[in-house]
């Protein structure tokens, strides 16, 4: 065979296998979501039905859409706070050449590798004594926090792109540097703040364990916390309706990483790339 | 001068936020790892009785082997799975969008919601893995009830969820490298496999090296995972030293618990700090 | 300047935010249990709402109480002001008291003449009262049972087994016989998975052994022979015998072995009580077939059933206590404890309502629960109960995933168990 056969070969097993790996638990989480009885394996016949779909909506107490409310709150708040506050940082360090910058940059870096568990312990303190524990600012001021040394990052990959004349060119012009930035910056680099925004919001959309410690109840109580308690709020672990409840919080990851992998890609590899 | 000010301005919220809810909490847990702070006993100060007590701890110990050993198995595969995928979607090839958005799929979903997924395929009566076990050996398997095969099975997990990340580092190393370093192995007709390891591999050194200090870093810190999956059983023999910290400020104490805090952050450093070395050494060389 | 103006409206929106979260005041109870459990105490708590006036929000909690625990601890350490009113295990009562989190009640009893005599002063006096302070009022006291399938002991002429190692004989024939209709079939269900329940179990097995966690003198006594038999055997269930599933150890909990058995897949359960009325209940497939002995006899010679039980506090932080303390009232009145015992199973916590003819008669093991009741052994009480379960939890648990022997399992947990005795004890 020749290498261009065998490589045609090669890629299809390839893509197979990708399919296979990344794909298979999830769809499985689909059929257990859409079946009557879990157990419909040993069972084996399956019923198709949405019960665990509109269980997980019916069931009050459940507190289901509540969870999913809040996650999509913080989320899109902590996005939007990094990604504000990131981009003006990463606006004035791509524009100035102090020595500072390169240990400000690996300090703010370093930063970010911290355990969250390191965080979690004194942070309940903090936020309990300024009476903000189960709220969503409790959750949305540590997302901002840890978030934003990757967002400085992948907005300086972006914005030193961006040739300094330009926005030079207006602040000769009498515009202030705020205006220079909202007005030239921010439009040019409209993709690299769209791939923050979302790097963001998934992160803050996922994030588990400060959450654990610092919500009690589903008024600020975010998705992966209320899933992780599913266990046994129907005696036996309820697998219809923790698949169900999963996948319909997965949903709105899903689509995102599906229509915007290029952003995605680009905001994550940007990040780590530049360095 | 005025324009200074303007520009500390800007930096004003970045160091703001990071000063007040990084590195305030992390002194914050270094002070209080120095107290005795149990919610049913007064506060006290007992200097590094924490740390003494953490010495002795053999659940300590214990969860200190396992997080390293589960970073190290882990992070390996992930690094091994992540240059498989990157190689893949990094050809042309129709639907290449599709393929790479669900590549990402893993990645995106919330690791307790993937973890949850595993732990029903290994479900003792209707997960799959028994559909299978008794299919080929007529017998059930408690997989996740012995510590070889929790193991795995957090490492499985682990590895579905973060293979993404490596793939999309290594993807975007591959991208950076120019053409022309294959020229010369052309004309020199090595095959493809051997270009594979004697070029791109080599080349990809450096991004090799960061996705690998991304990842050990945030595989050291495995939490919500197995807080899902085994909640440290069988026995104990999986638990994190980040669940072991979760553990002990449930149990209302609050100075084992920041003692336990400052000790994985110490790991997670002197780790940071070899690697860096061990690359910078191979760059001067 | 105007990116002064830009930050401030930032902060502003979060204030907004934060303002939209915070909850104008409410009275909030939390629930736990099994589904048709925490639906009834719903129920009542509507009846409640309708009858005061005063609206309550349910929390509802999963069944398993490590979890339950935690649930409550982050609200009441960070001095949360919801939720009020929350059910307790008898064994965090202490913890909960100590670290100042129980509003005490005494002066609410003595304003409204309430009289602590009706409950078992047993009961009340060593869990409900801290330092001199009335912390919490029994919802219901618990204790462990074992059912067993009366036809089926019957179709083998089979009489009920008078100890553990005769309860072991019976159960292996049994499913010997029954595997060749039933594959999925189990002489004896319990709860062994990583968790309270697993304390719960052992100290059963332990003091039908002779031994115990702690002595009279206050001394741990883990690594005893007594109790190292009695671990052995635990071990024996699930490997040498075989007629405990090989998943006890990972996921049986209360509900786990109720469903198996209710399935009709096993011979015998050791529970708690209310599992009867589930296994009673229409379309249940044992419906009818099920029996209720007390937990076999030991080589000691004694029998022994552990203590449990779920009281209600009320937390110091609780925005309003006047209400909170109605509906504890409530919760412990004889008319909601009768329809409790009556609906769900649970034994009152009241005296008097033991000699109620109703009950007798719907309930017809009520002198079995007398029994185990009068033959329950408690689990160590301690501020630090917690630590001292989640060591011997895991240690036992070990010994029953065959990692450790019990030998191993024991010397491990009773050295780590005298370290935290040392550290914690004033």
């Amino acid at each position: 065979m020749n290498e261009a056969g065998f490589k045609k070969l090669l890629l299809g097993a390839g893509i197979a296998l990708i399919l296979l790996f990344y794909l298979s638990p999830v769809i499985w989480m689909a059929v257990v979501s859409l079946s009557k009885n879990a157990d419909f394996l040993s069972r084996g016949r399956i019923e198709i039905t949405c019960e665990n779909f509109k269980n997980i909506f019916r069931e009050r107490t459940l507190y289901f859409p509540f969870y999913l409310k809040n996650s999509l709150i913080v989320g899109f708040f902590s996005a939007l706070f990094a990604t504000l506050f990131g981009g003006l940082a990463a606006y004035i360090l791509t524009r100035t050449d102090s020595r500072l910058k390169k240990i400000l940059m690996v300090g703010v870096l370093a930063v970010s590798m911290f355990p969250q568990i390191s965080l979690a312990g004194y942070l309940f303190r903090m936020m309990t004594s300024a009476g903000l524990i189960n709220t969503y600012t409790a959750l949305i001021l540590p997302y901002i926090s840890w978030c934003l040394p990757f967002a400085l990052w992948i907005l300086m990959g972006y914005f030193s792109q961006i040739p300094r004349d330009i926005d030079a060119a207006a602040l000769i012009d009498g515009a202030d540097r705020f205006r220079a930035f909202s007005r030239i910056i921010v439009p040019l680099a409209l993709p690299g703040l769209l791939s923050t925004f979302l790097l963001v919001f998934i992160f803050a959309f996922n994030e588990f364990l400060f959450a654990l410690m610092l919500t009690t109840d589903h008024n600020a109580r975010t998705v992966p916390v209320g899933i992780s308690l599913f266990e046994g709020l129907h005696g036996e672990l309820p697998w219809g309706n923790i698949m169900a409840a999963s996948l319909i919080s997965a949903l709105p990851l899903i689509l995102l990483a599906l229509f915007f992998q290029r952003y995605i890609f680009k905001g994550l590899s940007g990040g780590a790339v530049k360095q | 001068m005025n324009k200074h000010r303007a520009d500390l301005l800007f930096l004003a919220p970045l160091f703001l936020f990071v000063l007040l809810f990084v590195l305030v909490p992390v002194i914050g847990a270094l002070i209080n790892s120095l107290f005795r702070d149990v919610s049913f006993l007064p506060v006290k100060f007992t200097g590094l009785m924490n740390y003494i007590r953490l010495s002795g701890d053999s659940a300590f110990r214990k969860a200190v082997v396992f997080t390293l050993l589960f970073s190290a198995v882990s992070v390996f595969l992930e690094m091994a799975a992540g240059i498989l995928t990157a190689s893949v979607i990094n050809e042309e090839f129709r639907m290449r969008g599709l393929i790479r958005g669900i590549v990402l799929i893993p990645w995106a979903i919330p690791n307790v919601i993937g973890a949850r997924m595993w732990q029903f395929i290994y479900q003792f009566e209707y997960g799959v893995h028994n559909f299978f076990m008794k299919a080929l050996f007529g017998m059930p398997e408690n997989w996740l009830g012995s510590p070889a095969g929790a193991f795995s099975a957090l490492v499985a997990a682990d590895v579905w969820r973060t293979t993404p990340f490596v793939a999309i580092i290594i993807l975007a190393g591959m991208q950076n490298l120019p053409t022309s370093i294959y020229d010369q192995a052309k004309v020199d007709g090595a095959g493809m496999i051997a270009r594979f390891f004697r070029i791109t591999l080599p080349a990809l050194k450096p991004i090799l090296l960061i996705a690998l200090i991304f990842r050990t870093i945030d595989a050291l810190r495995i939490f919500d995972v197995i807080l899902v999956m085994t909640g440290g059983g069988p026995g104990g023999t999986t638990s994190s030293i980040s669940l072991l910290g979760y553990k002990a400020f449930l149990q209302g104490d609050f100075g084992y618990g920041s003692a336990i805090s400052v000790a994985i952050f110490l790991l997670a450093f002197v780790i940071a700090m070899v690697y860096l070395k061990a690359g910078r050494i191979k760059e001067e060389i | 300047m105007r990116l002064i103006k830009h930050i401030c409206l930032a902060i502003a929106l979060i204030l907004t935010i934060v303002s939209c979260a915070r909850q104008e005041k409410k009275l909030t109870i939390v629930l736990g249990g099994a589904p048709s459990e925490v639906k009834y105490l719903e129920s009542l708590i509507g009846d409640f709402s309708r009858k005061s006036g005063t609206e309550v929000s349910v929390i509802r909690q999963p069944t398993d109480s490590d979890q339950r625990r935690q649930g409550l601890l982050i609200p009441l350490k960070a001095g949360e002001a919801d939720p009020d009113v929350f059910l307790m295990d008898v064994v965090w009562v202490g913890q909960f008291a100590a670290s100042g989190w129980l509003l005490p009640l005494q002066e609410y009893m003595k304003e409204d003449g309430f009289d602590s005599s009706i409950f078992f002063s047993s009961v009340f006096d060593r869990a409900d009262t801290f330092r001199g302070a009335v912390v919490a009022l029994p919802v219901y006291v618990d204790t462990g049972i074992m059912f067993y399938r009366k036809d089926i002991l019957d179709k083998y002429g089979l009489d009920l087994p008078a100890n553990w190692l005769g309860l072991i004989d019976i159960a292996r024939k049994v499913q010997e016989k029954e595997r060749s209709s039933n594959g999925a079939f189990y002489g004896y269900v319990w709860q062994g998975a990583q968790y309270e329940g697993l304390v719960c179990n052992f100290i059963e097995i332990s003091s039908a052994y002779g031994g115990c966690i702690i002595n009279e003198n206050g001394k741990v006594s883990l690594k005893s022979p007594e109790n190292i038999a009695a671990l052995e055997q635990m071990i024996a269930l699930i490997s040498d015998n075989g007629i405990s599933p090989p998943n006890t150890f990972t996921e049986m909990k209360e509900e786990e072995s109720r469903i198996f058995f209710q399935n009709g897949n096993a011979l015998f359960e050791r529970n708690w009580p209310y599992a009867w009325r589930l296994h009673e209940s229409d379309g249940s497939p044992v419906k009818g077939k099920t029996g209720i002995m007390p937990l076999p006899v030991g080589p000691s010679g004694h029998r022994a059933s552990a203590l449990g039980g779920w009281h209600v506090g009320i937390s110091r932080s609780s925005d309003l206590p006047e209400e909170a303390w109605e509906l504890v009232k409530f919760l412990v009145s004889r008319e909601v404890q009768r329809s409790l015992c009556l609906e769900l199973g649970w034994n009152p916590g009241r005296k008097d309502l033991y000699e109620d003819p109703d009950i007798a008669a719907r309930i017809p093991h009520i002198a079995v629960l007398k029994t185990a009741f009068e033959s329950s052994v408690a689990r160590p009480s301690a501020p630090f109960y917690t630590h001292i379960s989640e060591i011997v939890q895991k240690y036992i648990n070990a010994a029953l995933s065959r990692n450790m022997t019990a030998q191993e399992a024991l010397s491990a947990a009773q050295k780590e168990v005298e370290r935290i005795m040392t550290l914690y004890n004033e």
